[in-house]
């Protein structure tokens, strides 16, 4: 099997992320584990209610500890974020913020969840006319135009330079940017404007958006502002597959009791598929989902 | 008509089944490389077959039908326009649950 190829993808290294890869790789079959400790819901959790830790415990080292083990059973872990996805032929295909490419016979999502609105004045009212959460989907429509990309991660990075594709001018605000070297790299090297001192205060248009307020008091003449808060989710990773969402909220992945989506192949376990949020259901689900994606991944190998 | 499924609308044939038809219709611009309006299509197609015989439930991608999407000035894809009598009644952007689209489709009943 090649270096880049696998029997199990699993995107997030939460405790989901972590139980998924411990249970998959025990089943002998080639684990992969993509995302990072601190971009877990966990990291600065201190934790009471897990059960069999009496004591309180920090999150940062049941983190830790998780990766160790699952290490133990020769997961492999790659610290980056997927910034695409894609099925063919019985396989799926993930993209890593550094553009490196992943096939996996079955893949786990375990994101974990992660606010997506900026919370700022403006936002609603100009959603539609400006104000786009999806790069990919809009990208399109700014021909021409000046964007601004408000994001610290790999979504608000990549979807940057996908824009230079489309806009005229593009501004990435990202006063707290976080994302690997390389991808930091060809940003430096791109004609992508970085701002990194200041972040968006107010979003401003009458019936479209013309302007970015920024909390140092400059204003960004803009036609669109792509709010790609975090690293892609639920909806930006899975729904294009086809991956059905809850009915009520729109939000999480729907499973049976087998964490399978309805896309054969196709995991989720964890914050991603719903309330409650806790460590013990995301382990839960893990389990089931690391067993049952290796017993499929070993079918279809076969077959 | 219940039968018919979600009808798919271009710019060709937009004012003749939208903005003419004799019942109001719900249209979805969407595009193929779009995750949410992959989402939300079969929300869509759940929506007509319970409201299909008063209203229309159409979709226009976008990518093949640039100048409708234009002329409503869409930016946002999944947009769905709910029309009536050849005007915008109500407009909504993004994936969203169907309970909320049904609440926006029951304003034409
Ligand atoms: C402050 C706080 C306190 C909490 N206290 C408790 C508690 O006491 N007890 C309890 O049970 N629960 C607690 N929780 C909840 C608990 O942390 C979560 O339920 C749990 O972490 C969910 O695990 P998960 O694996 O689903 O997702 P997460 O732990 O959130 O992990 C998500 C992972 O996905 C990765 N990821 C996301 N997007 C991508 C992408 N595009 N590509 C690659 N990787 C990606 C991230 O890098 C991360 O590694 C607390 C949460 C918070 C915020």
């Amino acid at each position: 099997m090649p270096q880049d190829a696998c029997d199990v993808a699993i995107i997030g290294r939460g405790p989901g992320g972590l139980q998924a890869a411990i249970h998959a790789a025990g089943k002998k079959v080639k684990v992969i584990v993509f995302g990072r400790p601190e971009r877990s819901s966990l990291y600065k959790a201190h934790v009471a209610n897990f059960c069999c830790f009496e004591e309180i415990v920090s999150g940062k080292q049941l983190l830790e500890a998780g990766k160790r083990q699952a290490e133990s059973f020769d997961s492999v872990f790659v610290e980056q974020d997927i910034i695409e996805t894609k099925s063919e032929n019985n396989r799926f295909r993930l993209v890593t913020e550094n553009g490196e490419t992943f096939s996996a016979i079955a893949v786990i999502l375990a994101m974990g969840i992660a606010r997506k609105k900026l919370r700022v004045k403006g936002e609603k009212e100009l959603l539609g006319r400006g104000v786009s959460y999806c790069v990919d989907c809009d990208a399109n429509f700014y021909r021409g135009m000046d964007v601004a990309v408000v994001g610290n991660e790999s979504a608000a990075a990549a979807g940057a330079l996908t824009l230079l594709g489309y806009a005229k001018k593009v501004y990435l605000v990202c006063p707290k940017l976080t994302i690997t070297d390389l991808l930091h790299e060809q940003l430096n090297h791109s004609d992508v404007k970085i701002i990194r001192d200041a972040w968006v205060k107010e979003i401003r248009g009458g019936t479209e958006v013309e302007a970015v307020l920024l909390t140092d008091g400059d204003v960004l003449k803009v036609n669109g502002v792509f709010v790609e808060l975090g690293a892609k989710g639920a909806m930006e990773l899975a729904a294009n597959l086809g991956v059905v969402f809850d009915a009520e909220t729109f939000s999480f992945i729907e499973t049976n009791k087998k964490q399978e989506t309805n896309i054969p192949g196709l995991y989720a376990a964890g914050d991603i598929t719903g309330q409650p949020w806790q460590i013990a259901k995301a382990v839960g689900e893990g389990c089931v989902a690391g067993m049952e994606a290796a017993k499929y991944a070993k079918r279809l190998a076969r077959s | 008509m219940a039968e018919q499924g979600v009808l798919d609308v271009n710019d060709g044939n937009f004012e003749s089944e939208i903005l003419k038809a004799d019942k109001p219709a719900l249209v979805d611009f969407w595009a193929p490389w779009c995750g949410p309006c992959k989402a939300i299509a079969p929300v869509m197609e759940e929506l007509e077959e319970t409201y299909g015989e008063s209203i229309i439930f159409a979709r226009c991608n976008v990518d093949n039908s640039p100048n409708t999407p234009a002329q409503y000035s869409i930016r946002a894809i999944p947009t769905l326009i709910l029309f009536q009598n050849g005007k915008v009644a109500d407009q909504v952007v993004g994936a969203v649950p169907k309970s909320h689209l049904e609440a926006f489709v029951k304003k034409v009943l």
